[in-house]
């Protein structure tokens, strides 16, 4: 039976081993108990739990510190050491240093499980002191505390997510091509972009708290523009003129929408402004190009009108102007006939006369249709062999040719691009200048050949051994009417290579003659190669 | 030889008229040459109409038809006779001055039966006439219904 005094002091403990008892069986907290030097005495369930050591394993043969992170356990007494200005070691002491000093310590360690692996745990540290308060030992009760850390790390995770977000949305806003800026509904703005920067040359810090319309040509026009976007939801293509801090002043466009918070409160505007310079110089040369074109068509329609007119003209003049030439040769045959004969010379010489006047009238006129058509016919472009054309020429000019000593000299020609009736009227042209003006010389040589190339296009000749002409009127041989023979000397109408010149010109080549007085005379003239 | 037919000479140039008459009379082609000065003298001759209501009812042996002329030209002048069955028989030879190539080409399409020059030259002028003269006056049959004079 145990006394009194024992049952007063079993009474008396036991609430206490009670609650010892609760402590040390509890699963969710471990307690560890060492004495003075650190060395474990108690390890709870909860510490065999959460460290998976054996109570065995551990009482009696190490210290927390020794299931604890080395390299936190330094760190923390160098931490100390500073603290305290006194070299505390790396181990046990450094643990429990602070509640060592009667300083109630609660701080987070890692704790090293039997397997390695390691947990954050929450742990408070007090002194076990016996009555005269000396330090008989220490009681170390923790939580586990990685539920906690994972929260902070996912924590962690979602602030990084939303600063990565925040970076993106501010990066799509930075990068955007249009200067964007958002304005309270003051008229202040609250924020913009590089390209408004670039568009106002001021500082963004600059920008913001201004107000809107500080940086436009018009300021009232600015402030209309925010206003119908605060009222009315939005604007589309509203105009402005930005002036930047230099002066430059810049054309944009603003599209604009009024922006709300969550609550549906009115916050402000988002605006963005494209600059329209690159799109006002592509307007104006459209516009530009459309009045030239408006101005072609108008002046096409001018030489349309021109050209009928001369058209009529020309046509009246073939039928009206030959019509009297024909009645002079009529009416002076007649004549002959009428008189059968009985004229005196010099009667027969004037009727002659008026004969020949009229014919070389007539050929003037003919000649004359044949050059204006020339300038008024529509080209007709195709291949065409000019070795052939050539020959083709020449059986042309057979009578001009009959009884004469020619010595032809041809060298294959190339074939061209052109219209060939009026290639033909060309060599019939040159070849028949050719043979007039070779008829004193016996043999006449005529030479028909090419004489190379010059910017892509053939250079063709014609060449005789005839009279030749002075380089000194050579500009006078293309020119309407001019002629560098008395038409005793030689006939024609001074018309024949100023069709020539019209008609190469119109293929866009170029003619031109070399000669000498007796030397005879090359024309060229180019054109373009059939491939 | 074929006896000589009727041809119906529309010229509004007397000259001209003078020279083909000249010239057909030359080459003995026309003992009856009707000669008008303007297309609708023609049309009216064609149809017996006006001064010519009360002229023998049968048509000309061959049409010499200018192409300009004033009043109704020679085109439109074509253009009816070739419209009109009871006319389109006659062989209507063009004389112009003209080269212009559109003349010639709507000529045909209107279904002229010769075109001509005329030639400046009058020996070539007498021969051009001397030749439509034969071919179409003399040597050409002429289709029942164009009378003989």
């Amino acid at each position: 039976m145990p006394t009194v005094e024992e049952r007063a002091g079993e009474a008396a403990l036991l609430p206490t081993g009670a609650v010892q008892s609760a402590i040390f069986n509890s699963a969710n907290f471990s307690s560890i108990v060492t004495d003075a030097q650190g060395v474990i005495q108690i390890f709870n369930v909860g510490a065999e739990r959460m460290l998976g050591y054996a109570a065995a394993d551990v009482v009696n043969k190490v210290t927390p510190a020794d299931i604890s992170d080395p390299l936190e356990l330094a760190a923390r007494a160098a931490m100390l050491s500073v603290e305290f200005d006194t070299p505390i070691t790396s181990g046990f002491e450094a643990l429990v240093f602070r509640a060592s000093r009667g300083i109630e310590d609660i701080y987070e360690l890692t704790y090293v499980r039997t397997d390695g692996s390691r947990f954050p745990a929450v742990v408070s540290i007090t002194a076990l002191r016996d009555a005269e308060e000396a330090i008989i030992g220490y009681l170390l009760i923790g939580t586990d505390n990685t539920a906690r850390h994972d929260v902070e790390e996912e924590r962690k995770k979602l602030d990084q997510g939303l600063r990565d977000q925040q970076f993106y949305t501010r990066s799509l806003i930075e990068s955007n091509i249009d200067a964007l800026m958002a304005i309270d509904p003051r008229g202040i703005i609250t924020d913009v972009n590089k390209q408004t920067e670039a568009l106002t040359g001021y500082a963004r810090d600059e920008l913001i708290g201004a107000p809107f319309r500080n940086y436009f040509t018009d300021p009232a026009r600015a402030d209309a523009g925010i206003h119908r976007v605060l009222t009315e939801g939005k604007v589309t293509n509203y105009e402005l003129t930005a002036r930047a801090s230099d002066g430059t002043e810049t054309v944009v466009s603003y599209n604009a929408t009024a922006f709300h918070d969550r609550n549906r409160q009115l916050r402000g505007v988002f605006a963005a402004a494209r600059d329209m310079t690159e799109l006002k110089r592509y307007e104006r040369t459209v516009q530009k190009n459309e009045l030239q074109r408006e101005s072609d068509v108008a002046h096409a329609k001018e030489l349309a009108i021109v050209n009928q007119e001369l058209e009529a003209f020309s046509y009246s003049v073939s039928h009206d102007l030959r019509a009297p030439l024909r009645h002079i040769h009529g009416y002076v045959e007649m004549l002959h006939r009428a008189t059968e004969g009985q004229l005196s010379d010099k009667a027969a010489h004037y009727l002659k006369t008026i004969t020949d006047a009229a014919e070389e009238m007539g050929q003037l006129i003919d000649d004359l249709l044949a050059f204006s058509r020339v300038g008024r016919t529509e080209l007709r472009s195709a291949p065409v062999d000019l070795d052939a054309l050539v020959q083709t020429v020449i059986r042309g000019l057979e009578m001009a040719v009959q009884g004469r000593g020619i010595r032809w000299r041809f060298t294959p020609l190339p074939n061209v691009i052109g219209d060939a009736a009026l290639l033909k009227q060309v060599l019939a042209n040159l070849i028949d200048n050719a043979i007039k003006y070779s008829r004193t010389r016996d043999p006449a040589i005529i030479e028909i050949g090419c004489a190379g190339e010059e910017t892509g296009r053939v250079i063709l000749f014609v060449r005789d051994n005839g009279v030749g002409f002075d380089m000194h009127y050579a500009h006078k041989l293309f020119g309407v009417f001019q002629r560098l023979h008395r038409p005793e000397e030689f006939e024609g109408t001074g018309i024949g290579l100023a069709t020539v010149r019209r008609i190469v010109g119109r293929h866009g080549g170029r003619v031109w003659a070399e000669g000498g007085v007796d030397q005879g005379a090359t024309i060229y003239f180019t054109l373009e190669r059939s491939l | 030889m074929n006896p000589l037919k009727r041809i119906l000479l529309v010229e509004d140039s007397p000259r001209d008229a003078e020279l083909i008459l000249d010239a057909l009379e030359a080459n003995q082609l026309a003992n009856e040459v009707v000669h008008v000065r303007d297309g609708a003298d023609a049309l009216d001759y064609l149809y017996r109409r006006g001064q010519f209501a009360d002229r023998p009812d049968s048509q000309p042996a061959l049409m010499l038809l200018d192409l300009k002329l004033p009043k109704v030209d020679g085109l439109e002048v074509l253009r009816q006779i070739k419209g009109d069955d009871a006319l389109k028989i006659i062989p209507v030879v063009m004389m112009t001055s003209s080269r212009e190539e559109r003349d010639l080409v709507q000529s045909y399409q209107l279904g002229v039966n010769a075109y001509v020059v005329k030639p400046m030259k009058f020996r070539d002028f007498v021969e051009a006439v001397k030749q439509v003269g034969i071919f179409w006056a003399v040597i050409n049959e002429v289709p029942p219904g164009t009378a003989y004079t």
